[in-house]
């Protein structure tokens, strides 16, 4: 703060990433005095495609791929979305198997995005090292993904009323070393991150979501559950072959940046459990529903589906007048409304705890701006 | 039950309609029908009841109107709630901004992509598209392209 009798002046900040070339463009406006932040005003839209736009003038199926590309990060849980949805319009029921193999590929998928928050997230804090890790072990899992997807990151696996093909013996082995070889990366992780001085310095009482905040900003996921509120729609509002599984919702206490940390891994470390049981338990059958119409053309009405991304609730509502298209289709994605809450939260704070904020709650942008 | 809470808490406002709805088929719990004057006074209910706002859109439905769709939903409990509440063109509706400060960018959405003005909202600006562009793409009348249905 200034003595008094001396004029007050801010100046103002741009705060990035901004290059065209980045996956993600966001700008956000930073009215500065000195080191401290004034106001913040995020500026987004610049990766804006208009997917709902583009759903009006599609037919169900051609808008499927879409979906991989409004969050790359967690491609299979928007790609179950929308089928699911469709499949609620239609009244198709998918078969068992299909369900774990969604499952399965749906955690998996999981797992890929936190890892990838935390290596680049660390990254944004000035620790290079365990990126190099992370990215070890995510390129198992895109490894396995490729296998039975056909991609490494935009994922378009299911269909309506199941997936098209099946997973094989190679791919359940791919899983069960994947997974014993993770678990055995959780001591290096600890050492080398949670357990740092610098990480828990910068992290600790930093970035507050307090849950009366979360309930006005409709922020959900991690972010939500690092305030210490249990909310994950896998268990709240149980879809698909979750209900057929034991895991637990990590939970923070304080709602800061390490709590949300702290949900993340545990979060992994939860999708592996899924994923294990999944394999054990899975079922012989057909992984597609028999009845699925050619031609889709759903009966009037609207739906509205929600599933847990790694960045929170996303849903699809989409309102249907019997015709082969959609007549109106809404993307409510988590991140929209994390990053409403970001000038509350970066306001009067250091522009360095700005950045440790910012990625802190794991926006990705191409699924802000749709 | 969260559903029975929310009825009685919603009773005292007068709305067009408040039943229960087909969970199964549609994801609602609750269906509400309301007037875009009654919204801040719904809004204040849902809140106090402990939801938050899930969603905020809109839906061309004709020349002559718009309606509003709001998604509430609830951390403790399953319940969603939807609102729909039809909008003469032309009219503008109450902004929510006040009691759910995440409506603030849902609106400034709704406007972007519909013309819709809030009445009362404190910074209302286009948000996805750029702040020069002279059109809101998801009116049916903006059209539609030709990306083909494969029919």
């Amino acid at each position: 703060m200034l003595e008094p009798g001396i004029e007050e002046k801010t100046f103002v900040l741009n705060l990035g990433p901004q290059h065209p070339s980045t996956h993600g463009v966001l700008r956000i406006l930073l009215e500065m005095d000195g080191e401290y932040i004034a106001k913040a005003d995020p500026v987004i839209g610049y990766g804006h495609r208009g997917h709902e736009h583009m759903a009006e003038n599609r037919n169900y199926l051609q808008f499927l791929p879409n979906m991989g590309r409004v969050d790359y990060l967690h491609a299979l849980a928007y790609n179950q979305c929308w089928c699911m949805a469709v499949e609620k319009l239609l009244g198709i029921t998918v078969p068992e198997r299909a369900e774990f193999i969604r499952v399965i590929t749906n955690e998996l998928n999981r797992i890929t995005s936190h890892l990838l928050w935390f290596g680049a997230y660390l990254m944004d804090l000035g620790a290079f090292t365990p990126f190099l890790y992370c990215f070890d072990d995510r390129e198992h899992i895109l490894d396995l993904l490729d296998r039975v997807t056909g991609s490494r990151l935009t994922y378009c696996y299911y269909r309506f009323g199941g997936v098209p093909s099946d997973i094989d013996r190679e791919f359940i082995d791919g899983c069960f070393a994947f997974i014993d070889r993770f678990r055995s990366r959780w001591k290096d992780y600890d050492n080398l991150v949670t357990k740092n001085v610098i990480f828990i310095n910068r992290t600790k009482g930093v970035g507050i979501i307090t849950p009366e905040m979360a309930l006005k900003y409709g922020i959900t996921g991690p972010n939500l559950r690092g305030s210490g509120i249990p909310y994950d729609i896998r268990k709240s509002e149980p879809y698909s072959a979750y209900p057929l599984f034991n895991f637990e919702i990590p939970i923070g206490e304080n709602g800061d940046i390490f709590d949300r940390y702290v949900v993340r891994l545990a979060e992994m470390e939860q999708s592996l459990r899924i994923v294990e049981q999944a394999l054990v338990k899975l079922p012989n059958g057909p992984i597609m529903a028999e009845k699925v119409p050619k031609r889709i053309k759903p009966p009037a009405g609207e739906v509205y589906q929600a599933v847990e991304t790694a960045r929170g609730e996303f849903g699809i509502y989409i309102v249907s007048q019997g015709e082969v298209k959609p007549y109106r289709v809404k993307l409510r994605v988590p991140s929209f409304a994390t990053l409403s809450f970001f000038p509350e939260m970066a306001k009067d704070n250091l522009v360095a705890d700005a950045v440790a904020n910012l990625g802190s709650i794991d926006v990705v942008i191409p699924e802000i701006d749709r | 039950m969260l559903t029975d809470t929310i009825q009685k808490a919603l009773a005292p406002l007068n709305l067009a309609k408040v039943a229960p709805g087909d969970y199964a088929k549609t994801g609602y719990h609750l269906e509400v029908a309301a007037a875009p004057a009654q919204l801040p006074a719904l809004a204040q209910a849902m809140l106090n009841t402990g939801c938050f706002l899930e969603s905020l859109t809109a839906v061309d439905v004709s020349p002559e109107a718009f309606t509003l769709v709001y998604h509430f939903a609830n951390f403790k409990e399953l319940c969603r709630t939807v609102v729909h509440a039809s909008l003469p063109k032309g009219t503008e509706p109450p902004t929510l901004s006040q009691i759910y400060p995440g409506a603030d960018w849902y609106e400034r959405e709704v406007y972007d992509l519909f013309g819709i003005r809030f009445a009362g909202h404190p910074n209302l600006t286009r948000i996805l598209l750029p702040e020069d562009a002279d059109f809101h793409p998801l009116l049916k009348e903006f059209g539609a392209g030709d990306a083909g249905t494969g029919d």
